[in-house]
């Protein structure tokens, strides 16, 4: 009460001075709140929010680049109608399901046991080096990666494919060029990048468990899966849960790591969203149907993430 | 203060929602189709030319050049147009020029010079497309016609050692006299052979053993004319030996860009078939035949003949598969005769095998390759300025000599007819067989070549890769692509 009255007193004498307007403007928290946010808030309209809704306009048009002379025709629906029922457009999403709930669910698994792993392991020896060469993968540019492996699985001179060639009696194995085995040599690449990643939300989710309860747990010799159950879970998986929401919403987009191995191929075999959508856009050039296609995408990550929010918020409420 | 803002956003959002609606006209551009040709400066002497009279004397300007990446034909624009150019333009025009070079890998060029188009930069000036690209390139209006330059330029007039190859550089539509092009490189799907395999005696007894014919003993076209499939077939198969680490052939199948498309279409063409009727525009019932089909399978028949991975052999590629001794032959454009050829005397580059006919004549006819430059449509008076005088001076027998002995396949009749042509580079002999008239095509110049090319690409390449090579299930696939293509030329 002192120093507000204080406080008062001195702003109506700095008032007089002519400084006491910014600061009067500032003094009102939501007017403050309002200017830190601003910047951030027309950031998003201008890079994010507007080009959405640009897009979402122009998928109802039948609208190309290449015929820009032509004016740009109302079509309804019609780019969603001949996407949804294209056989190659299902084919890509089907693939795309696939390799995001195999690749997803086998990194989290890896994450969650190397996880475990490093967990409360500070004096293991080697344990900065072991760290540091399982998290070099995530940072690397995946069209590097990609290139590496596209060089390391050649039948021809790929060190992979010399190293499996010793068990298979000699001969070459084509790992992204058979049309069996490109979809899981990709799948693979991904796994290997991002299992990096699920490991580290691990050891964050693993360390937000109480250390207390841990302790408790082993003062009354609770075994390692009650322990698990009743206390590491309960705790660690939202953290967990935001990982693996992360990773699988980063996962529908993948593009650039299966593009530079194979460019959707043998035929279709890796032609996953992103690929099909770049086509569409950047080489056919066709942007209503391009547009389109971006939407059902965006639509389709929309539900996932929508689910994981809705588990994490009914979670948080029974806890609540 | 919440309402307000809210409000603001929510409007912002349906305006913008309401411009991805709207008309969506964008900005016409404002170059027309037609330049306004600027015609050559006066032909200057090289000893003591000021330029007076050039528009460009005393002036400083850039040419900026878009071409394809790592490849040869491109290059040697900007290397010779940095090296030979310069000095031509100051010695006869009195003006100094830079020439910078851009590059993009061929399947990405198109995306590179479409967005700088659309934008009305004047980025590039001058740019080396694909022959595909005309009706993409010139329906917005991102390029110029050229008929009145080359009337202003009797220089740019040439006359091409084969019409209708030139026509594929050139003409949108097809069949129209609409000029859009110069040829660049000329360029056409040849064969490089192992000469020392075809010459080792025991091969060649080995092979007359087997099959009852002899090898061809030298690369000359009388050897090879010869070559049907069925022979090409024995000879690849009589040379595919893996456990020694060699094979028949490679061919690209890689479904990336053309690769696949280029390497198929000889097998449709030489039996006579098409792939579309330009002039009703129809491409089901022309495709998908059963001829074709049987070219479809022919084609794939080839891949085991090939190294492993081959159905991701691009052109780079068949470069490694051949120079590091895999292949006893292998189809390439001649536009890579350098690089194929880099072993001098152990290469042969010969002609395709072709498809016997029913009067045993072999017919041949390969895919038209190549690039011509196009203009941009945006360029100012003095970009358009040095632009023609650029091509004015590439297109004198003495340039286009030069570039033919750097390794560049030019078109023009008087240097292809010259004395002493087919011995500047190994490929030549080839090279000017396979562009007579009939003997290579192109393939369509539609603006929607790209959407025609990513359904068959992605469809063959399935095909290819698949285990099932029967003539049926090509056909199956013929009739797919043929039904979407049309669709797609008839929106």
């Amino acid at each position: 009460m002192v120093l507000s009255h204080t406080y008062k007193t001195a702003s109506k004498s700095v008032e007089k001075k002519g400084i006491s307007k910014v600061q009067q403007f500032f003094s009102d928290d939501k007017r403050f709140l309002l200017v830190i946010l601003l910047p951030v808030v027309l950031f998003f309209l201008v890079w994010n929010a507007l080009p959405t809704m640009w897009m979402v306009g122009m998928s109802f048009y039948d609208y190309s680049m290449i015929s820009a002379t032509k004016t740009a025709q109302f079509i309804g629906l019609e780019n969603f109608i001949y996407l949804l029922g294209s056989e190659s457009v299902w084919s890509s999403i089907s693939k795309t399901f696939l390799f995001v709930v195999l690749g997803v669910g086998i990194e989290t698994i890896l994450g969650i046991l190397l996880g475990f792993l490093f967990w409360n392991s500070a004096k293991m020896p080697g344990r900065r080096l072991a760290l540091t060469l399982l998290f070099s993968p995530m940072i690397l540019a995946p069209i590097a990666i990609a290139n590496y492996f596209k060089l390391m699985t050649n039948p021809n001179f790929g060190v992979i494919s010399y190293i499996i060639s010793l068990f298979n009696g000699g001969k070459a194995i084509e790992l992204l060029t058979d049309v069996n085995l490109a979809f899981p040599t990709c799948l693979g690449v991904d796994i290997w990048m991002w299992t990096p990643f699920m490991l580290l939300m691990t050891l964050a989710a693993l360390g937000s468990v109480p250390k207390a309860e841990l302790e408790a747990a082993n003062i009354d010799r609770l075994g390692w899966g009650q322990k698990f159950k009743h206390i590491i879970l309960p705790h660690g998986k939202y953290i967990l849960m935001l990982g693996i929401m992360l990773r699988t919403i980063d996962c529908f987009k993948t593009m650039d790591l299966v593009w530079a191995m194979t460019t959707g191929g043998p035929g279709a075999a890796t032609e996953l969203l992103g690929i099909s959508l770049y086509r569409v856009a950047f080489q056919s050039l066709y942007l209503g149907r391009a547009s389109a296609y971006a939407l059902i995408t965006l639509l389709v990550a929309i539900a996932f993430t929508s689910i994981f929010l809705f588990i994490l918020n009914k979670k948080n409420s029974e806890v609540g | 203060m919440k309402k307000v803002l809210s409000l603001v956003v929510v409007v912002l959002m349906v305006l913008a929602f309401m411009a991805g609606c709207g008309s969506g006209t964008p900005a016409t551009p404002a170059a027309p189709s037609d330049a306004t040709a600027p015609s050559a400066a006066p032909a200057q002497s090289s000893t003591g030319s000021t330029g007076q009279g050039h528009p460009l004397a005393g002036k400083s300007v850039t040419l900026s050049i878009l071409g394809i990446g790592g490849w040869l034909p491109s290059a040697l624009s900007q290397q010779m147009g940095e090296e030979l150019f310069t000095k031509y333009a100051k010695e006869n025009y009195g003006y100094d020029v830079k020439v910078t070079f851009a590059e993009a890998p061929f399947d990405s060029l198109f995306q590179k010079a479409a967005t700088s188009l659309a934008s009305q930069s004047n980025e590039y000036n001058i740019i080396i497309s694909d022959s595909q690209w005309l009706g993409a390139l010139s329906e917005p209006g991102w390029i110029l016609k050229l008929n009145d330059l080359i009337k202003a330029n009797p220089n740019l007039d040439a006359e091409w050692y084969s019409k209708s190859a030139a026509a594929a550089y050139q003409n949108y539509p097809d069949g129209s006299s609409d000029i859009w092009g110069l040829p660049q490189e000329a360029d056409v799907l040849i064969m490089y052979v192992r000469a020392d395999l075809f010459t080792d005696s025991t091969e060649r007894a080995n092979f007359k053993a087997k099959y009852g014919w002899d090898l061809p003993s030298d690369s000359s076209i009388e050897q090879w004319e010869d070559i049907d499939f069925e022979k090409y077939k024995q000879i690849c198969e009589f040379f595919t030996r893996p456990d020694q680490g060699l094979y028949g052939t490679t061919i690209q199948y890689s479904k990336v860009y053309d690769y696949l498309t280029g390497s198929f279409y000889p097998f449709i063409w030489s039996a006579g078939g098409e792939i579309w009727d330009p002039s009703t525009r129809k491409i089901e019932g022309v495709l998908n035949t059963e001829d074709n089909a049987k070219a479809l399978a022919l084609s794939k028949s080839f891949m085991q003949y090939c190294p492993p991975g081959a159905i991701d052999v691009d052109i780079a590629g068949i470069v490694d598969n051949y120079t590091s001794g895999k292949v006893a032959t292998a189809w390439q454009w001649a536009a890579m005769g350098g690089a194929m050829t880099s072993d001098k005397g152990d290469t042969w580059a010969v002609i395709l095998p072709g498809y016997r006919m029913a009067d045993g004549t072999v017919n041949r006819c390969s895919s038209l390759g190549g690039q011509p430059w196009v203009i941009n449509a945006y360029n100012t008076p003095d970009q358009m300025q040095v632009v023609t005088d650029f091509l004015n001076w590439w297109y004198s027998d003495e340039t286009q000599l030069e570039f033919a002995k750097r390794g560049g396949n030019p078109l023009k009749a008087s240097v292809l007819n010259s004395d002493g042509f087919e011995e500047i580079q190994p490929w030549f002999t080839a090279f000017k067989y396979m562009m007579q008239e009939g003997n290579s095509k192109d393939f369509w110049h539609e603006p929607t070549y790209a959407e025609l090319l990513a359904t068959q690409q992605e469809a063959w390449s399935q095909y290819m890769a698949g285990n099932d090579g029967s003539v049926e299930t090509a056909k199956a696939v013929l009739d797919d692509v043929a039904s979407k293509q049309q669709a797609i030329i008839d929106k």
